[in-house]
């Protein structure tokens, strides 16, 4: 397991009496992670803390093998994509970018700033005074001022927040291939689309806790004791329902729409008796599917847990 | 519409933040100690038999005066400039809601806040005076003609105030530049006013008072029947009493009529 | 790194609005000069020039009101606008940053209330000995703008009503505590101000004194210069960004 750019132990967060965030503890390496959760889930919180921008109340937090609360040094291998559209409106797309790589004391910043804003993109824009731009273009310039010296470790708060489909493709693009070339991203989202197409890994926080960790397949694998759905097409619905709702497996069918729906507490007895069941009732299976493979379904199990 | 008035009087008055609450409170706060230092000075010399009177009701007012700017200039910007930034002032528009009972009612709130802090203190004085006198009854029958000038002079000074803070804070959108803008407004025009009075052919320069926060202490002596000090520049610029009341009453009038103005102007 | 932000800060401070009114307030004692000018001068002009001009209009209401307009937008607007991350999400030492925006306030004050108040000034003793009064004021205004700057650069670091606590501090406890309690003027820039000016103005005492004496007046003006600026800095450095989500 390679080393963690990112470790979270033990973190907590409190305002008087609200707990943002409650004894939250992961590591994260080199790839993107995704941060999911509904909003004031916490998830802000967290990624202050982990920016430098917030001291947590409890416990340690260390990127880079350093606690970024008031070590601006870190900046130099952290890059922070904050979630509120102000940008310096009078600038250009370039002298906005321009002034990032110079407060970072870039050997040659307009490269660097050429580089960045080719790799978001925005070339064409770069021109126009930030105040004009859409909230995709602002999205897309911040992106680019984040990466403009070329960080290790990048911390990205709802970046997709008023991005159009197309660019958030775009984006998402851009975001796997650095993860690719090695960097650690974590971004932010309360989209499950969004964590899904982009995040090799999640991170599930519901109500400043950590719900669950992993890749959305592993998430569901670890949880089974949940039940799950499947919907059968067979040859004979009704006779088939009635065999398996004695089966012990089986917490309840369901006939509709020339469907049957079945809900099992077992996942592994379940599929092992189906096949069995079915051929002693005289019934042919013509399709098994499960009805909620999706972080959605894994979602909304995880909230209401 | 009145019930309008009401509804926004508690929505906008008392509505806020807490950190946001503390200035507007500590500011209402000072307004009162004046009166409770008499109230408490009094109280421990009525043993002594002698009377302190420390403050006299028509220039408790121009005490405060400079707190009562503050406590404006604190509040009116977030009365009105809320609503702008956050567009929620489509929503009162859209309703059958004129845009001059929008008006009206923003500035009733805030009239109302500012009697709070004019009359209170001054009732206070009133009572506290009372309460140290033996003979309660006879201070009550002497004194109760102070009555009417008291609740002039603070409904007066409310709406005078409060009418330009608010026009200012309606035409100046951001919220820091209104209150740097009202507190200069009142603080310059007394400035200049009182230096052109210095300065320049009195006959000519008094008119200046007439379009600064001295209007109040014009109209208060006046209310009160009482005289300016020797040396002030009321006394110098030597208009009838009456006049300040009519040229405060004009600014409120002019002012309010602005205000409306710029809210029927105002893109919704 | 300073010359950045210090130049970023500059042009971010000349907007129209707030341009606009600063030349006008900048423009209200020349103004005022003039009408006495063109009256009936039966005041001695240096008199006048001191204590009404200088003393009661300048540096009692236009310097205070200048510093605190500039002094509170060069970081609170940032702070409150949300720019201030970009500033701060680098290397750069707090303490450049903070000495970068305490220029900026400086410079834009000084620029206002100097030109103001050497035009003023010139045109209410013009053809009269200065008595050291031009250059009197003159570098107290300097002086005082830069502790007026450090001072609301610091408040705005620490709360978001930065400005209407600067007005307080400035009409109630400058104007109307200081007149009241003779002791607090140890605790006043204002009269750290006049002090400085009475170095230089060689006029009789009745045409101008200043309530503290000139030396106490520039220690307590380089200790609150440095205490406001230190305690900026160090609450910068632990600059918090408020609870959104």
């Amino acid at each position: 397991m390679s080393a963690a750019t990112v470790a979270v132990r033990d973190v907590s967060r409190w305002y008087g009496n609200v707990v943002a965030v409650n004894g939250i503890s992961f590591e994260l390496g080199p790839g993107v992670t995704g941060l999911l959760g509904p909003n004031g889930a916490g998830k802000s919180t967290l990624l202050h803390m982990l920016s430098g921008f917030l001291a947590p109340s409890a416990g340690e937090v260390e990127v880079l093998g350093e606690s970024p609360w008031r070590t601006p040094g870190i900046y130099r291998r952290l890059g922070l994509v904050p979630e509120r559209e102000s940008v310096y409106g009078l600038l250009t797309g370039y002298d906005f970018v321009l002034l990032n790589a110079r407060l970072q004391g870039l050997a040659d910043p307009h490269a660097a700033t050429r580089k960045a804003i080719e790799t978001v993109e925005l070339a064409g824009a770069a021109g126009r005074a930030t105040k004009g731009y859409s909230k995709g273009m602002k999205q897309r310039v911040k992106v680019a001022a984040a990466l403009v010296h070329e960080p290790e470790v990048l911390v990205l708060d709802e970046p997709f927040n008023g991005t159009d489909p197309r660019q958030r493709l775009h984006m998402t693009e851009l975001f796997r291939r650095l993860g690719a070339e090695g960097r650690t991203l974590l971004f932010s989202s309360h989209i499950l689309e969004e964590v899904e197409q982009l995040a090799e890994r999640v991170l599930v926080i519901v109500g400043g806790r950590l719900a669950a960790s992993g890749d959305f397949r592993e998430i569901r694998r670890l949880m089974t004791d949940r039940p799950h759905t499947f919907t059968l097409r067979t040859s004979a619905d009704r006779r088939l329902a009635g065999a398996l709702v004695a089966h012990k497996s089986v917490l309840g069918v369901e006939l509709s729409d020339g469907r049957l729906v079945v809900r099992t507490s077992e996942l592994g007895a379940f599929a092992r008796a189906l096949p069995l069941i079915a051929r002693d009732a005289g019934v042919s299976l013509h399709e098994l599917r499960p009805t909620d493979e999706s972080l959605e379904g894994v979602f909304s199990y995880l909230v209401n847990r | 519409m009145t019930l309008y008035a009401g509804g926004l009087r508690s929505a906008f008055g008392l509505g806020r933040r807490t950190s946001a609450k503390v200035i507007p409170f500590a500011l209402a706060v000072l307004a009162f100690v004046p009166a409770l230092v008499q109230v408490a000075v009094g109280a421990l010399t009525s043993r002594l038999d002698a009377d302190v009177d420390l403050f006299a009701h028509e220039d408790y007012f121009g005490y405060v005066q400079i707190i009562l700017i503050l406590f404006c200039a604190a509040v009116a910007p977030e009365l009105v400039g809320r609503d702008q930034r956050d567009r929620s002032i489509s929503l009162y528009f859209s309703r059958a809601v004129s845009r001059v009972d929008y008006a009206l009612a923003k500035l009733a709130a805030l009239v109302s806040v500012m009697l709070v802090l004019t009359l209170g203190p001054q009732m206070l004085l009133f009572v506290g005076n009372g309460m140290v006198e033996d003979d309660l009854d006879g201070y009550l029958r002497d004194s109760w003609d102070l009555l009417p000038p008291i609740l002039a002079g603070a409904l007066f000074l409310s709406a005078a105030i409060a009418g330009v803070g608010l026009a200012i804070a309606s035409f100046v959108p951001r919220r820091a530049y209104a209150t740097a803008a009202i507190v200069g407004v009142f603080v310059l025009t007394t400035s200049v006013a009182g230096i052109l009075m210095e300065t320049a052919d009195v006959s000519f320069a008094r008119y200046a008072l007439l379009v600064s926060p001295l209007v109040w202490e014009g109209a208060i002596l006046w209310f009160f029947g009482a005289r300016p000090d020797p040396g002030s520049e009321i006394r110098d610029a030597d208009f009838h009493g009456a006049v300040y009341a009519v040229a405060g009453v004009v600014t409120i009038l002019a002012t309010t009529a602005l205000t409306i103005v710029r809210f029927r102007r105002m893109q919704a | 790194m300073i010359g950045i932000v210090f130049r970023l800060t500059l042009r971010q401070l000349i907007g129209r609005g707030r341009t606009l009114m600063m030349g006008l307030l900048a423009l209200l004692p020349v103004l005022v000069a003039v009408v006495y000018r063109l009256g009936s001068q039966d005041t001695d002009q240096a008199e006048w020039a001191a204590t009404v001009l200088f003393e009661g209009l300048i540096v009692t209401t236009l310097l205070p009101l200048a510093a605190v307009v500039y002094g509170t937008a060069v970081l609170g607007s940032e702070i409150e606008d949300g720019t201030a991350v970009y500033l701060l999400a680098k290397p750069v030492s707090r303490a450049r940053i903070v000495a970068a925006k305490l220029l900026a306030s400086w410079l834009a004050t000084t620029v206002t209330v100097l030109v103001s108040g050497l035009a003023a000034g010139a045109i209410a003793l013009a053809g009269e000995p200065g008595d050291g009064i031009l250059l009197g004021f003159g570098v107290a205004l300097v002086l005082g703008s830069l502790v007026y700057s450090a001072l609301f650069v610091m408040l705005s670091v620490v709360t978001s009503r930065a400005l209407i606590i600067g007005l307080v501090y400035v009409f109630l406890w400058e104007g109307l505590v200081n007149g009241l309690f003779a002791g607090t003027r140890l605790l006043s820039v204002r009269h750290y101000t006049l002090g400085v000016a009475d170095l230089f103005v060689e006029a009789p005492e009745r045409v101008f004194e200043a309530k503290l004496g000139a030396l106490t007046a520039l220690v307590l003006m380089a200790v609150v210069g440095a205490a406001t600026t230190w305690y900026a800095t160090r609450r910068l450095s632990r600059f918090e960004v408020g609870e959104t989500t």
